[in-house]
């Protein structure tokens, strides 16, 4: 009994830290794909950048007064500045990981250009981080919602494969995921940084691109304890299973991400196909955190 | 994983889910933190002193009170392809301070006469950064003298 107390324990502080991160891609991930975030990173004096942190601490700090990332944080005045150091370092190394993986920081960036971006692109993030629990209609634990509940309820007594169900399912997810994608990325398919990122990466980074995009968009829907993450593992449809929906979610991101890219005409036939690979798997990765929140919100 | 946690929220009453979980909690009390959170603080807290650090490192390098200086040179061999040279350069900051729009210029001189330029912008360079191109000429650089050289840049 203890012995699954004390693992509990382990798995919900992971789960919290999971929560926090997301907020944070939610929030930070149009700000990450802003070259002139990365412009102010590259020339700001290092007195600015400790004033930033400054600031950012006291805003953080009024944050996570009242939200914050953990689902049971207590809103004391040493609980809310202890969280606000976490939700700083979480936000500092997920935005050193996605400048990494857009190579905006590579082993020739000289360190001063490294902290200048991280910080400044780790901020916006923070205040992700700290909203965490804010987002989409609050977290599952506080008041869940009797409709949800009923689709739950509803969702699981409907246990044989019923083919409307499952093409309601299906749509829904479709739809809530094409949703997310268009407004996470729509804003940002026409923008020049889409070519600039496409421009640095090449081959493994790719890869590590499509990992990213379904890593994150796991964790959103069914990781990070959002709301309606219970419904979401009830959910009929052809692609119920957590894997399955990821890949699936994916897949329709990508698609939502080369039409918005052919809309603004970042791309055109004439194109190599490379090209056309390379520029939706860069704007698939706001297109796919997008879409997970967009099918938590359906 | 969290399977659990999602159970718990569904069997409770609204007014107690919030009990619910932090009942996880060994001693069943919020004020406690456990020792998982009480590891993350300790990592969070050692990120937060190394930035800071690495900050106040960069602040206090005499090298940062330096203005640009910008340096060009020539980066390897020139190569030809279809007709045109290849003329691959790099741009260095070894000063100080970031500049900005650092302009470049390649100058391709036959016979005392100027007969081709090309122009390049570094949108940043950060002092101690380096960054590579190539200019492209018609002619020969071999032919003649050539010159790479910084025009000019902004302070930011």
């Amino acid at each position: 009994m203890r012995k699954r107390r004390r693992r509990h324990q382990w798995v919900n502080e992971l789960d919290n830290l999971v929560r926090g991160a997301c907020g944070g891609f939610l929030f930070g991930i149009p700000l990450l794909y802003t070259m002139e975030v990365w412009w102010i990173g590259s020339f700001v004096e290092p007195i600015w950048m400790l004033g930033a942190i400054a600031i950012s601490f006291v805003v953080i700090f009024l944050i996570n007064r009242t939200a914050g990332f953990r689902k049971s944080s207590g809103i004391r005045f040493e609980d809310a500045a202890m969280e606000t150091i976490e939700a700083i370092a979480i936000g500092i190394l997920c935005t050193l990981l996605m400048l990494i993986l857009l190579q905006e920081i590579t082993p020739q960036v000289p360190l001063d250009e490294v902290l200048g971006k991280v910080i400044f692109e780790g901020i916006p993030f923070t205040l992700g981080v700290a909203l965490a629990n804010q987002f989409l209609s609050g977290g599952e634990s506080d008041q869940p919602d009797q409709s949800d509940k009923q689709a739950a309820d509803s969702a699981k007594k409907s246990t044989r494969p019923q083919n409307t169900d499952e093409l309601n399912g299906t749509l829904s997810d479709v739809g809530g995921t094409l949703l997310g994608a268009a407004i996470v990325a729509f804003s940002i398919a026409p923008t020049d940084e889409v070519p600039m990122i496409a421009s640095a990466v090449s081959g493994p980074w790719l890869l590590a691109f499509i990992a990213a995009s379904l890593l994150i968009s796991y964790a959103v829907v069914f990781e990070a304890g959002f709301a309606n993450q219970s419904k979401r593992r009830e959910q009929q449809g052809l692609f119920q299973k957590p894997l399955g929906e990821t890949l699936m979610s994916y897949l329709v991101s990508l698609m939502a991400a080369t039409v918005m890219l052919l809309f603004f005409r970042q791309l055109s036939l004439s194109d190599p196909w490379q090209l056309w690979l390379t520029f939706t798997l860069v704007l698939g990765l706001p297109a796919t955190i997008g879409g997970a929140a967009g099918r938590l919100a359906v | 994983m969290s399977d659990v946690s999602s159970k718990s929220s569904d069997s409770s009453e609204s007014s107690e889910s919030q009990e619910a979980q932090s009942a996880p909690n060994p001693t069943a009390n919020s004020d406690q933190r456990t020792p998982a959170e009480w590891l993350t603080f300790s990592i969070a807290s050692c990120l937060l002193i190394a930035l800071i650090s690495a900050v106040i490192a960069a602040w206090i390098d005499p090298r940062h009170q330096q203005p640009p200086l910008i340096e060009t040179e020539q980066d390897g061999a020139v190569w030809e392809s279809s007709g045109q040279f290849y003329v691959p350069f790099t741009v260095m900051n070894t000063g100080g301070g970031t500049a900005e729009s650092v302009q470049i210029i390649g100058e391709l001189e036959i016979n005392g006469e100027v007969v081709e330029s090309g122009e390049q912008q570094i949108d940043f360079l950060s002092g101690g950064e380096a960054e590579e191109g190539a200019f492209i000429f018609s002619q020969d650089p071999q032919q003649g003298t050539l010159t790479l050289r910084a025009a000019s840049y902004k302070l930011p």
